[in-house]
């Protein structure tokens, strides 16, 4: 005699796999939760990977700025200390003009320190150029207006062969100021 | 052609005469040497490109023509009885003021090698590049005579020795 299923009249097995079907069951909502958890665990990856992406680039941002502002660090060595702020506002990096030393009005020759500066007082004529581009812009005649005799241009030559330029505002320099190019600026002032 | 001469002297004469008399620390032997790099230059055949070349050569030429009479046996056997060799800078005639005679007697007193370097950079404005072309020499050996001739100074002026 043979295996022979007993079904029961609405055509299901007669006996059920409670066990087995117990356990799909389990599997199912462990499976669910797993796939629940990791979902919410990637989600907090891609979160916590974003946060870190906007560090980094905060800090590459704060490090290409801090590299800027130290080109923009010029005439120091190593024993002069200088006041940032103030050096940001009184000096200007501009276009080197190639100023001989007999158009200077006054001349440093600095052989046992390594450099040379020019300086020469930015007459009206100089400064008459910007006069006029101001004016066009409108911010003009307040900006300028008195302050224009006391504009120095700075020539520094190093030993090394760089040339540097600068626009010096002296009205901006502060008395004691012990920033080479500020001080050689007044000086200049004095000179001229 | 005579205008042009005397352009010729006008224009380059003071600067020739500063560098000559780094070289020689006294007058006429500078005076000399600046005329016979003129008599050269006329004599010259090759042609001058522009006017920067025109300026390097006559401050090559002038530097070697005072090499020459230093290194001259009869140079070398007398000594000027009208000029003693201090107080040279006061003679040198720069075309602005300098504030330290010092420093540029202590220049004056360099070795030839760091002289016309060290003169020509500080106290005639000339960059390494163009040094480099007037003395013929490559712009890294300019640097370092530089450096070097810096330091040598600090020597003449705290210890009083090159």
């Amino acid at each position: 005699m043979g295996i022979q299923e007993v079904q029961s009249q609405n055509g299901t097995p007669a006996y059920q796999k409670k066990k087995n079907a117990g356990r799909a069951e389990g599997f199912q909502e462990s499976f669910l939760q797993n796939l629940k958890n990791r979902k919410q665990e990637k989600q907090a990856n891609t979160a916590a990977e974003t946060k870190q992406a906007v560090t980094d680039m905060q800090t590459e941002v704060k490090a290409k700025t801090e590299k800027v502002s130290m080109g923009r660090r010029i005439g120091t060595t190593p024993d002069i200390r200088m006041n940032a702020a103030a050096t940001q506002e009184a000096l200007q990096a501009v276009e080197v003009r190639h100023m001989s030393y007999e158009d200077s009005d006054y001349v440093r020759i600095a052989v046992t320190e390594g450099y040379t500066l020019k300086g020469k007082l930015l007459r009206n004529m100089d400064m008459a150029g910007k006069k006029n581009r101001n004016a066009v812009n409108g911010s003009g005649e307040e900006e300028n207006g008195g302050a224009e005799a006391l504009q120095v241009y700075v020539e520094a030559k190093y030993e090394d062969g760089r040339l540097e330029a600068y626009q010096v505002d002296t009205a901006k320099v502060s008395a004691g100021t012990e920033h080479m190019i500020e001080r050689f600026a007044l000086e200049t002032l004095e000179e001229a | 052609m005579e205008q042009e001469w005397s352009y010729l002297v006008e224009e380059y004469r003071a600067m020739l005469y500063r560098i000559a008399f780094s070289n020689m620390k006294n007058r006429a032997d500078a005076e000399d040497a600046v005329q016979e790099a003129f008599l050269r230059y006329m004599k010259d055949e090759k042609p001058i490109q522009n006017k920067e070349h025109e300026k390097a050569w006559l401050i090559r030429t002038t530097i070697h023509i005072c090499l020459d009479i230093l290194k001259s046996g009869w140079y070398q056997r007398t000594v000027p009885w009208n000029e003693s060799f201090e107080n040279t800078a006061k003679n040198i005639y720069l075309p602005y003021q300098v504030r330290d005679d010092e420093t540029l007697e202590a220049v004056l007193r360099l070795p030839v090698h760091y002289r016309n370097p060290i003169y020509l950079f500080y106290y005639e404005d000339y960059s390494i590049h163009e040094i480099a072309g007037i003395l013929n020499e490559k712009e890294g050996t300019i640097k370092t005579r530089l450096r070097r001739g810096r330091e040598e100074v600090k020597k003449i002026l705290t210890e009083g020795r090159p």
